[in-house]
């Protein structure tokens, strides 16, 4: 598997949310708590939507949330 | 693991079971390789079989998710499915090739209708194959 130009801060933000769980933000994304986990493990990058979903539930800009890796194309 | 990985799995192991018997049969001289009845006969046990497994199987997982508040199919479901799909339709179409176009010039009946079983099948589990190894291993849709 491809590893991905990207990186994401998921799993600091749902800590800072109140240790939010993996399951909350699926439901309140409108994902599967797998996804999430995948998402978060780099195993699965998301649609724009689900992208901006996981941001605004953060109350966060997207790049606040996804980080392009430099030097990735 | 969500409903749709378990339930890729419970259809990947019954294909495999299913079939190896089949195939298996048939390499060791059943009649099924030679006789159309015989086939339709041992197919038909295997498939019924098979079918009804998976049925009973998906229900049970499916009344298992629903006792879960977050069971749901969502985009990444749907991505790998479609990729499972995009991947098997090629190896059906050769199969499709071999047998439509290729043998019914050199073989019999029975071999071109086992042979044909035999690419759906292998199309079929190339297909859960991919979508049981992008759950696991991951993809990037």
């Amino acid at each position: 598997m491809a590893k991905l130009p990207f990186t994401n801060d998921i799993r600091t933000l749902r800590f800072l949310a109140g240790e939010m769980t993996q399951g909350d933000l699926g439901d309140r994304v409108g994902v599967t708590r797998q996804t999430i986990a995948a998402i978060e493990q780099g195993k699965y990058s998301p649609s724009l939507e689900v992208a901006f979903r996981i941001a605004l539930v953060f109350g966060k800009p997207l790049e606040a949330v996804f980080q392009w890796e430099t030097g990735s194309d | 693991m969500t409903y749709k990985e378990k339930a890729s799995w419970l259809m990947l192991v019954a294909m495999v079971l299913a079939y190896s018997l089949y195939f298996g049969l048939i390499i060791a001289g059943h009649p099924a390789g030679t006789s159309l009845f015989a086939m339709l006969w041992l197919f038909g046990t295997i498939a019924a079989t098979q079918a009804v497994v998976v049925i009973i199987g998906c229900i049970w997982l499916a009344i298992e998710a629903r006792k879960l508040p977050r069971a749901r199919i969502d985009e990444r479901d749907r991505g790998i499915a479609a990729r499972g799909t995009a991947i098997s339709y090629h190896v059906l179409l050769t199969a499709m090739i071999v047998v439509g176009v290729v043998m019914p010039f050199t073989e019999p009946a029975i071999k071109i209708v086992n042979t044909a079983l035999f690419g759906i099948v292998l199309a079929e589990l190339v297909g859960l194959i991919v979508v049981v190894t992008s759950y696991r291993r991951g993809w990037h849709g």
